[in-house]
């Protein structure tokens, strides 16, 4: 068995050895790990037009199934090679867990354009640990409200101002026939999601977030549960058996025109756009009490591209990396996947819809749970997507599971532990 | 002794090629992996020695406590559920399959299908015909018992048992063709004199065939336990990794992918308490299995 | 022995039993069918369509989602590979299984039952869970992006359910049997494979079934283990159409159609070994 085992791997080396001479002109392959399968085809265009400037450098695409990525990754990583020398890397604290393992180079020094990005694009890269930057942030994603124009159009409504007006809206709707929120909230996630796109409005933004983290104040602040008991009060205008509906069920529903509304994340545009094309929507930031309130969007920063610590092909990793951060490659994820980029200075104009998004981004706060409290187990995420759930079905009050979080989050986090 | 020897050479010429693969490529590396269990992780690197720490932590910390235990309650619930529906099902279909019921031979060649499906193909599909306005609920409608439809996956006090009738749906094949195989292996002078003696159908399968058969039972009973205690793809693919809703689809297998693997959308990999997790699923499933096995083959009769 | 279920001359109860099960199987035939017709009009339709209304008949019989798939996302390939694993697999997992099983079953040992834990220990756990160390030992091998990694961890998926499956069913062989061809001067390997192969052949072929399944269908170690293109497997292929926010059901159905073909003729092919006239006929 041994032997066999061994004959296979002389075999390979021979092969390897007989192989070598042929390349002699010093091309550099690296591999390069992406989760998004459904992107490949872009990347291969970026990648052509990258070898195309850099012909000492060839890069290999390897796309994963984005529930298996961090798992493979991992075990790549830890083993040393089998690895990628360029990966597309998590943010915040999914970056963390990569960053800390020392399975990252930092990139503070390597690149010092990175000092443009802003800082809300630069957190999602950053280490808290040692404060080093370990990836170019790629994009930005914002929680809004997506309608539907026709339906506006047809029933004589415009975007609304304050919520009273939304609730009118939505209950006009509703009248109408339509489904006026297609939400669902049979996954935890989407509670999270409904959330970031109606919540901060209502807690105040970036105000509370920074007190917050601070420890300065808590969950159970009785501006956060009344920010929470909003989207309970969405629920009559959510489908019927809204807690059995879907992810799929609620993009569906969207894009074929049953429902009016779908609070989401502005990564769903292009998948709306490209299923149907007929499809006629806009997107506005779920306004607050009153007019004058600030109506906020939550914003985080996506994914990043990082270099694995052990890649021995940094020089070339380095050089493809470089490449990501150019405006050429941020205007092409603008213009072919409708995703915003966080290069600075990419031109948004010839496309509208990202145009849009930015324009709404004046009143950003950061994508609470994930952006402050996705550190530690257990997670603000996995608290508040559970106890949301409990919440919207009327097993728990706003003020019961504010406090759960509250409860979940402080059992480790030390500014709650004063 | 040269016998002896003889003996003990073609056990081993029978038993080690598929020994030395299974110790490589899976006992190997999963006593590795428990072995994580007894450190401390700093993210994915190990640290120090922590001996049982991740364990107490298991057992008696927040959040794991509360976790583990509401998943290992879903567990028995698959278990339960599993043995008094999907085997009590397979044993009577197989025994009606094995004495010729009409149509056997067209039922043999199609109870196995469900199982052939890929479970991406099981989750869509049976997720589109359990959503609230899927054809389950359609069929209720027309019926006129619009009080019985139900959210059947999103609702936290039903959706367990959903996915579990999915499962049977799936599997309820295999049993029925494991007893059937082993009823058409009885002896037919077994039967036949049992004929003579005037027997009805009932005195048949209870008192010729059942004891007969119970090496199968042993079969489906441990397959059953190892199962229950593995649950993973059907709660990932049909309600989600977190167990949602609130983890009431929780199992100890999702617990055990999250914690040692982080969930993508809600948190980060722990790896020393996943593995303790894992520790503890395996030697669950082992001393039950054993215990299982002990149990029913002291109830085998000797042909 | 086929004087069992038939209606005729049964008492009542047992009538009763007979109609039931009848209801209850042709119900279930009708929910193995349902799903399976739906599979693969789902292959003819749009993603859209397969979202908006799901059992509704497709618009048209048209075959190019399978001319994508086939020709050019080079799923011809892939499924030649997913072929050529499985079989490879499979061919080992049953010759060792039932070489082993034969073994723990067929000799009074110290420490068999040990040795029968030991094998079914591989079962008790998912390997996913062994991920890490796995990949060192593949990598210490020198089987990263070989073929042979997926299909030794095949075979050990298979091993320990083969062996737990096939000893259970070796033990219930009369040891009459046996003697009579060692007296006859049969080797031990020839009552393996002249007399105890032959008694559990529809065992056998459970096994077969049982573990070509999860073994043509799993796409995880094939992801972890191969990245060259020439050597993915059809489930892979399948997995690149689930993306992180969408996923192309057309596509996604139309390769699962294709992919449950193998697998439905594999079984056809098994469930003759079900029928009970070869059992019988091997037992003489």
């Amino acid at each position: 068995m041994k032997r066999f085992l061994g004959m296979i791997l002389s075999v390979c080396i021979l092969l390897g050895l007989a192989a070598a001479p042929a390349f002699a002109q010093e091309v550099t392959e690296i591999q390069f790990w992406t989760w998004r399968p459904e992107d490949v085809d872009f990347y291969n265009k970026t990648i052509a037009a990258f070898e195309a400037a850099n012909p000492d450098v060839k890069v290999v695409q390897n796309a994963i199934k984005n529930t298996e990525y961090n798992t493979i990754l991992s075990a790549a990583l830890a083993a040393g090679d089998g690895a990628p020398d360029v990966f597309m890397s998590r943010a915040y604290g999914g970056l963390q867990t990569f960053a800390d393992s020392g399975y990252m180079l930092a990139l503070d020094e390597l690149m010092p354009e990175l000092a443009d990005f802003s800082d809300a694009t630069r957190r999602g890269a950053t280490s808290i640990t040692d404060g080093k930057i370990y990836g170019v942030p790629a994009v930005s994603q914002t929680m809004l409200c997506y309608y539907n124009k026709d339906v506006y159009e047809e029933l004589g409504l415009s975007i609304p101002k304050t919520w009273d007006e939304f609730l009118q809206n939505l209950e006009a709707c509703k009248a109408a026939g339509y489904e006026a929120l297609a939400n669902g909230t049979k996954e935890g996630w989407c509670c999270e999601f409904l959330f970031g796109g109606v919540g901060p409005s209502f807690y105040g933004g970036n105000d509370f977030f920074d007190k917050v983290v601070a420890g300065e104040t808590t969950f159970v602040d009785p501006i956060f549960v009344d920010a929470v008991q909003k989207i309970k009060d969405l629920t009559p205008y959510m489908p019927s058996m809204y807690e059995g509906v879907a992810y799929t069920d609620m993009q569906a529903s969207f894009i074929n025109e049953l429902s009016a509304h779908f609070v989401g994340g502005s990564y769903e545009a292009g998948y709306f756009g490209s299923e149907n094309p007929d499809l006629n929507f806009d997107i506005f930031a779920v306004p607050g009490e009153k007019a004058e309130n600030p109506a906020y969007v939550s914003v985080y920063a996506d994914m990043n591209f990082s270099i694995a610590a052990s890649s021995k092909k940094q020089e070339a990793a380095l050089k493809f990396l470089r490449f990501l951060a150019t405006k050429e490659f941020g205007e092409s994820m603008v213009n072919e996947l409708k995703m915003v980029s966080s290069v600075p200075g990419v031109d948004v104009s010839a496309n509208p819809f990202i145009a849009r998004v930015l324009e709404l981004q004046a009143n950003n706060t950061p994508y609470l749970f994930l952006v402050g409290f996705r550190y530690e187990q257990p997670t603000g995420s996995s608290l508040f997507q559970a106890e949301a759930q409990s919440l919207m079905v009327g097993d728990k009050t706003a003020q019961e599971i504010c406090q759960s979080v509250q409860d979940g989050i402080a059992s480790y986090y030390a500014p709650f532990q004063k | 002794m040269a016998k002896g020897w003889k003996k003990a050479g073609w056990i081993t010429f029978f038993v080690l090629p598929g020994a030395l693969i299974v110790f490589v490529f899976i006992l190997l590396p999963l006593f590795m992996s428990l072995f994580n269990s007894f450190f401390q992780w700093n993210q994915l690197i190990r640290g120090e020695f922590a001996g049982l720490e991740n364990f107490k932590r298991l057992f008696t910390g927040y959040p794991y406590q509360q976790r583990f235990m509401n998943a290992l309650g879903n567990n028995l619930k698959w278990f339960a559920m599993t043995m008094l529906i999907q085997n009590a099902l397979g044993i009577l279909l197989g025994y009606a399959l094995s004495r010729g019921i009409a149509g056997s031979g067209f039922y043999r060649r199609v109870f196995f299908i469900p199982v052939l499906f890929s479970i991406i193909a099981v989750g869509f599909l049976w997720g589109l015909y359990l959503r609230p306005n899927g054809m389950v609920n359609s069929l209720l409608g027309a019926l006129g018992r619009e009080e019985w439809k139900r959210a059947w996956l999103g609702d936290g006090s039903i959706a367990t048992y959903t996915i579990i009738i999915v499962n049977i749906w799936r599997w309820v094949g295999f049993p029925t063709l494991v007893f059937m195989t082993a009823i058409d292996n009885v002896p037919q002078e077994c039967t036949e004199a049992a004929y003579l003696d005037g027997v009805n159908e009932w005195q048949m399968f209870s008192k010729i065939t059942l004891p007969l058969i119970v090496p199968s039972i042993t079969i489906i009973t441990v397959l059953t336990i190892i199962g229950s205690l593995n649950v993973f793809e059907q709660v990932y693919t049909m309600a989600g990794l977190d167990g949602p809703p609130n983890y009431a689809t929780d199992t100890i297998g999702t617990l055990f992918y999250r914690t040692a693997f982080g969930s993508v959308d809600s948190g980060a990999p722990e790896i020393g308490i996943g593995s303790a997790i894992a520790v503890v699923i395996y030697l669950l499933t082992f001393f039950v299995s054993l215990g299982s096995i002990t149990f029913t083959s002291s109830k085998e009769v000797e042909l | 022995m086929m004087t069992g279920m038939r209606l005729r001359h049964a008492s009542p109860s047992k009538k009763a039993f007979i109609l039931v099960m009848q209801l209850v199987m042709a119900l279930y035939v009708f929910l193995i069918v349902y799903p399976l017709f739906n599979m693969v009009m789902s292959s003819f339709k749009p993603t859209r369509a397969i979202m908006q209304t799901p059992f509704s008949l497709p618009q048209a019989f048209d075959f190019s989602n399978y001319a994508t798939i086939w020709v050019d996302k080079g799923f011809g390939r892939y499924f030649l590979n997913s072929l050529l694993f499985t079989a490879g697999a499979m061919v080992f997992v049953v010759l060792f299984g039932s070489m082993a099983a034969f073994g723990i079953a067929r000799y009074t040992f110290k420490g068999s039952n040990l040795l029968y834990m030991l094998f079914l220990s591989g079962i008790m756990l998912p390997l996913k869970a062994a991920v890490i160390p796995l990949f060192q030992i593949v990598r210490s091998l020198g089987l990263m992006d070989s073929p042979f990694s997926v299909i030794f961890i095949f075979i050990a998926m298979g091993l320990p359910s083969t062996v737990f499956i096939l000893a259970g069913f070796m033990r219930t062989i009369p040891l009459a049997l046996e003697q009579a061809a060692r007296i006859d001067g049969c080797s031990d390997l020839r009552i393996y494979s002249q007399i105890i192969m032959p008694v559990a052949a529809p065992s056998v072929a459970l096994v077969v079934i049982y573990n070509a399944v999860p073994i043509w269908n799993d796409f995880f170690f094939p992801l972890v283990f191969i990245q060259s293109d020439k050597l993915k497997t059809l489930p892979v292929g399948l997995s690149s159409f689930i993306g992180q926010h969408n996923t192309k059901w057309d596509l996604l159905f139309t390769g699962l159609s294709i992919a449950i073909v193998p697998m439905l003729i594999l079984y056809l092919f098994m469930s003759k070994y079900f029928i009970k006239g070869m059992t019988a006929g091997a037992v003489k």
